[in-house]
């Protein structure tokens, strides 16, 4: 059996979870338990619950949330999008961004903690199964250091198996966003060789997150996550973060020393963090906020007969004694400027259409002059964006009102899309000729027969120059 | 200032080793360079991250051979280029197999070649040529006397080509071979073989 190693000593020079030779120091957080694991279990159930039911609940026709690549239509949430409509969430996207900042500003990392999957299922799933095959830390660490034997094998390899199941449920419900759950079965049994990308999809995606859970884990937080590396930009001195309180804890000491803080040096902070960091040592980038130090030392102080609240969630000014303040001019600027994107977006969403219209000039010359009429053969493209099918009544009209008779043809009934359905007609525009008194604007009109709808786009009507045929009419008469 | 004795204070570091470097309480070493008072650590990077970085070089070294030394990787192009080449292939066939003036007839004569046709004409054509054939800014494509087309083929050839100058447009590269030889089929079946040749 290998040595035992010493126990963790982190500091702030380097991280603790990579050695000095560049190998990984691998972490055996100790169990904990208290208020704040017991809530982000909830939470985090809650959470794995809604991850797996969303592709699951039907709204008008479509799962709740189902990005259908394959036909380019996204649904959120009874609201379908298609491709060419997906610039409007620039400001969706843009004031969730503000929204991160502005939760950043007031509760520093709540997301890394309590709401990101990699922690939610690490912690959560993972790391419980982990449990359940290698029993707590000191079991595991013990388990580490032992020589291969048949128990060893068993409990890593059962544990291994288990992972990599979960990690391909996991990939199989991911999938599920992409191409349904009816579908998911249904290729399931039609076997991989049927769907040989969809399968490879999968494959790579169950690698992925059984090394990512397995193996890699916290090192995504420290190296890989942008998030976490933006938080120094994103907090100040009154941001919720978890801190110690050193006024309070420091010098450490044993509990019966009457000249000692509150901090009695047990390390158990130090034990059961998953980032394998010190949190004493004041706030660092490692920490995810995951509230297990908090746990770790009230149960400790209570105990003790202490206060709870040593390690706490507290801002860097509350922490030191300072006056705490929450109202500051980021909040609102950040707030601001979410409004801004949601309001953008709330507003370009009043903006798109069922119907998506292209109108184009056919191949060939721009414009015919015929015996009696100036002729512009046009192209429209028609797309059904909806899952309904949509009549539709196309018109045309000369945009400013100048009174230029209009004959059209091409649409001449009412168009009926089916779902999804794309079409590209010709449509032709004429004028009599002695109306033509140079190219002017035409709009044409995509009006739905209920009336709720009116997709509008212009083009120019073009003609030769109105002198020369002026002075070809006046030759025939 | 701080009673923390993990925290960071002046005299921490300790000691100098080789080169004029120090190494810290922590064991990290101090690099001697010192610009406005920041200092470089020399600390290793993870085994892991080196791993990514070396075989993201040895899989950009393969990748450069495979595709643009070696012949043996075809490029995106060139994968298009073979793609288009064979659906290329497959409807100068199927133009070939079609472009026959009695192959042509007998579409015109086959109630599903004609409804297809009809279909595509009424999406398509009529907006010149009208619902009936009757013609309107397009030819009337009913009547006896025809213009262009000199036989069943000259229709086939009228649609996939169009006619320069008028607004006949080209549609064989829009609908396809098989879709011109239904329109042809369609508009044939408006007349008796004996009609044109």
């Amino acid at each position: 059996m290998a040595p035992r190693p010493p126990p963790l000593q982190p500091n702030r020079d380097s991280v603790t979870t990579i050695a000095e030779d560049g190998s990984r120091n691998f972490l055996r957080p100790a169990d904990v338990s208290g208020p704040f694991t017991f809530w982000r279990r909830v939470s985090a159930l809650f959470l794995i619950a809604v991850y797996i039911a969303l592709p699951w609940i039907p709204i008008n026709g479509a799962p709740a949330v189902f990005l259908d690549v394959a036909s380019r239509r996204f649904h959120f949430f009874g609201f379908t999008l298609a491709t060419e409509d997906l610039w409007f969430l620039f400001f969706g996207l843009t004031g969730l961004g503000f929204l991160l900042f502005f939760v950043t500003a007031v509760f520093g990392r709540l997301w890394c903690g309590w709401a990101c999957p990699q922690t939610i299922f690490l912690e959560h799933v993972f790391r419980r199964v982990e449990r359940l095959f290698e029993g707590p830390a000191a079991q595991q660490k013990a388990l580490d250091r032992q020589d291969w034997n048949a128990e060893k094998v068993l409990r890593r390899g059962g544990k291994h198996l288990v992972f990599v199941l979960i990690a391909a449920v996991i990939a199989h419900i991911f999938l599920s966003y992409f191409i349904s759950v009816d579908a998911l079965f249904a290729w399931l049994g039609e076997g991989p060789g049927a769907h040989p990308r969809a399968f490879v999809f999968m494959l790579v995606m169950t690698v992925i997150l059984y090394f990512n859970f397995s193996w890699f884990r916290e090192q995504l937080c420290l190296i890989i996550c942008p998030y976490g590396r933006l938080q120094s930009a994103l907090i100040d001195d009154d941001s919720i973060i978890i801190g110690y309180d050193e006024n309070r804890g420091e010098p450490r000491g044993k509990a019966s020393d009457p000249d000692a803080g509150d901090c009695v040096a047990c390390n158990r902070c130090v034990e059961v963090c998953p980032t394998g960091i010190d949190i004493r040592q004041g706030l660092q980038m490692e920490c995810i906020g995951c509230a297990n130090c908090i746990d770790a030392c009230d149960a400790i102080m209570k105990k003790l007969k202490r206060e709870p609240g040593l390690i706490r969630y507290d801002s860097l000014q509350g922490l030191a004694g300072r006056k705490r303040r929450i109202l500051r001019p980021r909040l609102f600027l950040y707030l601001f400027l979410m409004l801004l994107g949601a309001g953008a977006m709330a507003y370009s969403a009043t903006k798109i259409q069922p119907v998506s219209m292209t109108l184009s000039r056919m191949t060939g010359a721009p414009f015919f002059v015929d015996e009696d009429t100036v002729r512009n053969q046009l192209q429209i493209r028609l797309i059904n964006k909806r899952s309904e099918p949509i009549a539709l009544d196309i018109r045309a009209h000369a945009t400013e009102e100048n009174g230029i008779p209009l004959e059209t043809s091409g649409y001449d009934q009412t168009l009926l899309l089916e779902p999804l359905a794309e079409t590209r007609r010709p449509f032709v525009v004429r004028i009599p000729r002695e109306a033509y008194a140079g190219s002017f604007q035409l709009t044409v009109h995509a009006e739905a027969d209920d009336g709720a709808l009116d997709v509008v786009r212009t083009i120019d009507f073009l003609g030769p120059d109105p002198r020369l045929l002026r002075e070809d009419w006046e030759a025939r008469q | 200032m701080t009673m923390n004795p993990n925290q960071d204070t002046p005299k921490e570091t300790s000691g100098k080793t080789e080169a004029g470097r120090r190494r810290k309480d922590s064991g990290v070493v101090l690099m001697d360079h010192e610009y406005d008072g920041i200092q470089e650590f020399d600390q290793r990077l993870p085994n892991w991250w080196l791993i990514t970085l070396y075989g993201a070089i040895v899989f950009a070294v393969g990748y450069w051979f495979f595709y643009f030394q070696s012949n043996v990787g075809e490029s995106d192009v060139e994968k298009l280029d073979r793609q288009l080449a064979v659906i290329q292939e497959k409807n100068l066939e199927a133009t070939l197999a079609m472009l026959d003036n009695d192959n042509l007839w007998e579409m015109s004569e086959d109630p599903a070649m004609v409804a297809a046709g009809r279909e595509t004409y009424t999406a398509v054509c009529v907006a010149c040529h009208g619902a009936e054939l009757e013609g309107g800014v397009g030819f009337n494509l009913a009547d006896a006397e025809w213009v262009h087309p000199q036989d069943a083929i000259g229709v086939y050839k009228v649609i996939e080509e169009g006619i320069a100058g008028s607004g006949m447009a080209a549609w064989g590269g829009v609908l396809g071979p098989k879709r011109v030889a239904e329109v042809t089929a369609y508009v044939l079946s408006y007349h008796e073989p004996d009609a044109i040749p």
